[in-house]
């Protein structure tokens, strides 16, 4: 460790010099390093970051026209990261004390996350507020993260201070409120940098949007370099000449720990576009990869689907995507039709789809659990829908003309990881058979942080994690058949039932256990958020009312629209100890508007 | 913002709403995006792009936290527009 300590702490005199990264010149760092190539294997974050400052590669920011703006190179991050290091170490804080990010698609993002580690702190990103007219919502989200994290110093960049100024307003354990740029004119603290641990914290990563129980995801040091080996190693076989693309917001699991940490622990080149210019613009996504040769891309399904409907003939001219070998989907369900609508839409502009790599992963796991075959494109396999559902089986098909589900094999645990199916009573299943999805490996969290409770839910006796999925295995590979009805996924956002349950229990109108949500499928296949509510008003007028404003709000925490249904006090089912059955809800909503034939067999795992 | 620039804003936005949105409302300064008009998030990125393209504009992510009826939309462009 001693030589460890030295190179941490010698070249303090030049990192005073604070180099702000876009005033370099204009040019993207290259795909070939000059450093050879490590892949993973570190035993922290900031040895990591050593490593890679000794070479030439780094991160790129590019604009909504797809311009240069930012560059980023390793060895700038890690000097800048030193340098404000030294101003947060002015603060006293204890080791461990957690720092609140809000994570735009920016280089001050990436600086403060190391500088943090540096200075042996905890941070976490918060998000970006995305939905119209979701300034009160956001803002209450923010404030439950900070409590719940007990956060000490919080930073934003001057488009979001205001935000974070509102929401920090009377908390007692904030030090400190501020922008990157605020930081830097701080003084520095001449102290000597303490290694970390690698069984000391990492990072905590937030999963919920709720405003009184979010759920902050603890990771250490080595729970993460064990992740990202696998990744790395056997999940991408990444080499020398790789280099990344990433849209992915920096404040998600798959968008930070993918694709900002594990592109620095291989010493790779990254081209960033924020996820708003990606949304608004997918295709500067593919136009990204064509120009700079990228060969690592990953997305949720829903960004491949946003691609494939925005493009025009005339964009597929000038696009070469040949140079892609790992388009990584992962971080919802992938139905098979939206990787073969991608690859026949986008084939033409050279998109090669044996490319595609679906993953299953989930933030508790830190980010993978299983990869498919690298190279060797997506897989797929029919099961008859009447077994599944009467049975809870996956068969293949045999006879033609049965009705069949189709599901993407998302292939096998990454090395040290298992994967289990448990039935109701955690009785561990066959292959083929459907139950929930459970994970055991040296990449799961230690817990939610200062949430005893959630964290009793989800990590079973012997540290099982629950993934709160329903899938099977066959022939040693992980399908995933749908989530349990706690959570909803609309447009590739996850989104809690127990989250949209809340909002409306702060009305007064409502009383606590009087709201249940759940997601339908709609004729088209798209997810349907359905708000059923007892309710004891009578006047038409306070009906209406209630509805569009539950809709409003709904709308403005999570960005989608729902059906509000308000049914007569003990309409709801409940179960034997008076909880709210969301399963039943759902059945009785079906029922009630003649949705039986919509029910989607995927989802019969849920009980 | 000069008057009349707003008021341009203020047709363009009702006419784009208007074919956008499934019901049968009447589009005014006053209607809210979010609870009158059903505008999926989707169409609303399809809205944003077609007003950044129409006005030459970057609409800040930051920025739509505080729209919520279609005269906040307006405003907010005729700023950006006369902030050039």
């Amino acid at each position: 460790m001693s030589s460890t300590i030295a190179k941490l702490n010698a070249p303090l005199t030049q990192a005073f010099d604070f180099q702000p990264s876009s005033e370099l010149k204009i040019t993207p760092t290259p795909t070939r390093n000059i450093l050879a190539q490590q892949l993973a294997g570190f035993d922290t974050l900031t040895n990591a970051l050593e490593y890679a400052a000794q070479g030439i590669t780094g991160y790129n920011f590019y604009n909504a026209k797809g311009h240069l703006h930012s560059v980023l190179p390793y060895k700038l991050l890690r000097n800048n990261a030193h340098s404000l290091a030294q101003r947060l170490a002015g603060f006293n804080l204890a080791r461990g004390s957690r720092v609140a990010i809000i994570a735009d698609t920016s280089p001050e993002f990436i600086e403060l996350f190391f500088a943090c580690r540096y200075a042996g702190l905890i941070p976490f990103a918060m998000p970006v507020p995305v939905n119209l007219g979701s300034h009160g919502i956001y803002v209450q989200q923010l404030r439950g993260m900070l409590e719940s994290s007990q956060a000490s110093i919080a930073f934003a960049n001057l488009d979001y201070v205001n935000f974070l100024e509102e929401a920090t307003k009377e908390l007692i354990n904030l030090h400190w409120v501020g922008t990157p740029a605020q930081l830097k004119e701080l003084p520095a603290k001449e102290v000597m940098l303490q290694p970390n641990a690698p069984s000391e914290v990492a990072y905590l990563q937030f999963t919920s949007g709720s405003t009184r129980t979010p759920r902050g995801v603890v990771i250490t040091e080595r729970a993460l370099m064990c992740n990202l080996q696998g990744i790395v190693r056997n999940g991408l076989e990444i080499k020398p000449d790789d280099r990344s693309a990433s849209w992915l917001p920096f404040y998600h699991d798959m968008g930070l720990v993918g694709l900002v940490l594990a592109p620095m622990v291989t010493q790779l080149s990254v081209d960033y576009l924020a996820t708003r210019d990606f949304a608004i613009r997918p295709l500067q996504w593919l136009r990204l990869i064509s120009r700079n040769r990228c060969t690592v891309a990953f997305s949720q399904p829903f960004g491949l689907k946003l691609c494939t409907m925005r493009v025009r003939e005339s964009d597929l001219n000038e696009l070469d995507l040949s140079c892609w070998r790992a388009a990584g989907i992962g971080a919802e369900m992938i139905r098979p039709e939206t990787l073969r609508n991608f690859a026949e839409k986008f084939s033409s502009a050279g998109f090669d789809d044996s490319a595609f790599l679906p993953c299953y992963g989930l933030a508790e796991s830190t980010l993978a659990v299983t990869f498919s075959k690298i190279s060797k494109g997506f897989h797929s396999i029919q099961v008859d829908s009447k077994t599944l559902v009467d049975k809870r089986i996956a068969t293949t098909l045999r006879a033609e003309g049965r009705k069949y589900n189709e599901f993407v094999n998302c292939g096998r645990p990454l090395p040290g990881h298992t994967v289990k199916i448990v039935d109701e009573t955690g009785q561990q299943l066959d292959d083929n058979m459907v139950g929930s999805v459970l994970v055991h490996g040296a990449s799961i969290m230690t817990g939610y942080y200062n949430n005893p409770e959630e964290t009793r839910k989800a990590l079973k006796p012997d540290n099982w994690l629950d993934t709160g999925d329903i899938g099977f295995l066959y022939d040693g590979d992980l399908y995933i058949t749908g989530r349990r009805t706690d959570v909803i996924i609309v447009n590739g956002r996850n989104i809690r039932a127990q989250d949209i349950e809340e909002l409306a229990e702060q009305q007064p109108e409502i009383r606590s256990r009087e709201a249940s949500a759940f997601g339908i499928n709609d004729a088209d296949g798209a997810t349907v958020i359905v708000l059923v509510i007892e309710c004891r008003l009578i006047s038409t007028a306070e009906r209406h009312s209630l509805i569009k404003r539950l809709q409003q709000l709904v709308y403005m925490a999570f960005g989608v629209n729902c059906v509000v249904e308000l049914v007569p006090p003990h309409t709801l089912p409940r179960t034997s100890s008076g909880k709210l059955s969301r399963f039943a809800a759902r059945q009785g909503y079906i029922q009630r508007t003649n949705l039986e034939e919509q029910l989607s067999v995927a989802e019969s795992g849920d009980r | 913002m000069t008057k009349s620039d707003y008021e341009e804003i203020m047709q363009l936005l009702c006419n784009r709403l208007n074919s956008l949105a499934n019901s049968e409302v009447t589009i005014t300064s006053e209607t809210n995006i979010i609870s009158e008009l059903s505008i999926d998030s989707i169409k609303l990125l399809n809205l944003i792009m077609e007003i950044e393209d129409t006005f030459d504009i970057s609409i800040p992510i930051n920025a739509l936290a505080d729209v919520q009826t279609v005269h906040d939309l307006a405003s907010l462009i005729s700023r950006i527009k006369s902030n050039q």
